[in-house]
Formats: structure tokens, C-alpha cells, sequence
């Protein structure tokens, strides 16, 4: 796994060089240099980075401007009318789970829910907080729809406010 | 003034959000409670305080914004974004804006 996320970009790197030698033949000469040097990427949006299909999360401490290491997050899907608990998973030093949400065979389209126990998480780093604190327990509910693409889920969070989005 | 109001702005088009269904509940409750139930209008905010001065108090609340019918895009990332808040002081005004596209979501205590 890691010795492939390794050689891929090679591999890419050498498959697109050839393209871009390609296009540089195609054009009229003085265009060639102009043309812009060749993105670094040459997956399409199915496949990015060359990691399969998968769910993963980026928590973010903006209150600190770190990683939020420790953050204790509930991760559930929607079954019926209420969400069931899959794993409770805590994010690492580099603010992530240790492995995706979902992958392989557990990458299934569906309703899904992270919360964040931020209570707990700033409580821990003693932030001086409103008893009870404006954010507790932030539920962030995602669904997935396409399970041939990959799900970034970055999440930024401080005791006041948090944005999450669609990364990649 | 007290209790809380929203805002909902579209990211996409740097305008108001007007017509998004918004719902707010007592979450101290379970089930939780509905408390009221409307839509923005053309300034993106509701005609009235969603919780009223006159209801304001401490607790757990709970916005939910419709934004998936209103999107309607068919990779959005969420249907139905909850917010979930306590109000620790009934005295002070509660101001939590969404601010939207179909891929991105972002609150925070306003003023």
C-alpha cells in the first residue's frame, strides 16, 4: 500500500512527460515556449493520488492553529430513522484517523455522521469556556452517493465556529 | 436583544439564500422538540427571531437547514446540516449564520 502511493507517481510522472513531449511535437515552434509545464497529477477525479475509493476525515484545531490530535470523533450511519454507532475513532498527531472512515467493501453509498466531541477536546487542552461551552457534541452529516470516487472530509473547528467541506 | 436568529448566505453566488427551509429544535429533549419551522426570506435571514426574545432561555438547540433541496445537486455533501448549540447566558443574543455551497458548510457565533 504505501510502497504503491511511492512508486505510482513515478509511474505517472514518467507516462506524462511522454505526453507532454508529445503536445510540445504538435505545436507550431515559438508556442513551445509558452506551453505551460504539464500538471503534476494525470489521474482523473475517480482515482486521486492513486489511493482507491475511500472516506476519510482532517480535523482541524483553528483555535490552536494545530492538528487536532485526540479529537474524539463517533462515526455512525443512518439506518431507518436513527444513526448507528460503526467506531469511535480518535484523530492521530497529524489530526487524522489512523485509517479511513470507510474503504474497500465498507465504502458503501449511505447517510453518515461524525461527531465531534469538542466538549471533551477543548476541555482537555483547558480552554477557558461558557459552562456549558456554545459547541459540545457537533454532529457533521455527510452522505456518500458515488463510491468510485473518494471522499475527503477536511473539517475546521474551533469553540466557536466550524467549516467543513469536500476536499481532496 | 436576546434569543437567536440566523443568516443563510450561498457561497456560490455571494447572495442571500432566500426560500431554505430551517427548522429549530429543543435538542435537551428526546425526541427533541420542534420550536418553530420557516423559511429565509429575500435577505436570507427569517422575518422574525427564529427563537424569540420572549422565549429566549438556556439550553441545547438545534438549527437544521434544508440545503439539499434546495441545491439540489446530486453529489452534494449534505441534505440536512444540523447546528447544535447551547445558550449559556439567556441575556445575550445568539447569532449563528450558515454560510453554504453544495460542498462546503460553515457556522460560527455572529453578532
Amino acid at each position: 500500500m504505501a510502497n504503491d502511493d511511492l512508486l505510482q507517481p513515478a509511474r505517472r510522472h514518467f507516462a506524462l512527460s511522454g505526453l507532454a513531449l508529445g503536445a510540445v511535437a504538435l505545436l507550431p515552434a515559438g508556442a513551445a515556449a509558452q506551453a505551460p509545464a504539464a500538471p503534476a497529477q494525470a489521474s482523473g477525479p475517480i482515482v486521486l493520488h492513486g489511493v482507491s475509493p475511500r472516506l476519510t476525515v482532517h480535523a482541524l484545531d483553528t483555535f490552536h492553529g494545530a492538528a487536532a490530535t485526540g479529537l474524539r470523533i463517533d462515526f455512525s450511519r443512518l439506518e431507518g430513522a436513527s444513526y448507528k454507532l460503526i467506531r469511535t475513532v480518535t484523530a492521530n498527531a497529524n489530526g487524522r484517523s489512523d485509517e479511513p472512515l470507510l474503504i474497500g467493501e465498507s465504502y458503501q453509498a449511505g447517510d453518515y455522521e461524525l461527531l465531534l466531541h469538542v466538549d471533551e477536546y477543548f476541555s482537555r487542552k483547558e480552554a477557558k469556556l461558557p459552562t456549558p461551552p456554545f459547541l459540545s457534541k457537533v454532529p457533521v452529516r455527510i452522505k456518500v452517493v458515488n463510491i468510485a470516487e473518494r471522499i475527503h472530509l477536511p473539517i475546521q473547528f474551533g469553540p466557536w465556529s466550524y467549516t467543513y467541506s469536500r476536499g481532496s | 436583544m436576546t434569543g437567536i436568529t440566523t443568516h443563510v448566505l450561498d457561497i456560490t453566488t455571494g447572495r442571500p439564500l432566500s426560500g431554505l427551509q430551517i427548522e429549530l429544535y429543543d435538542v435537551a429533549t428526546d425526541p427533541p422538540a420542534l420550536l418553530n419551522k420557516t423559511r429565509t426570506n429575500p435577505d436570507g435571514r427569517t422575518d422574525t427571531p427564529i427563537l424569540p426574545a420572549a422565549s429566549a432561555r438556556t439550553g441545547q438547540f438545534e438549527l437544521r437547514f434544508h440545503v439539499g433541496e434546495h441545491f439540489k445537486a446530486p453529489d452534494g455533501l449534505s441534505d440536512v446540516v444540523p447546528v447544535r448549540f447551547a445558550i449559556f447566558d439567556a441575556t445575550q443574543h445568539y447569532h449563528v449564520p450558515m454560510l453554504c455551497s453544495p460542498w462546503f458548510f460553515s457556522t460560527y457565533r455572529g453578532s
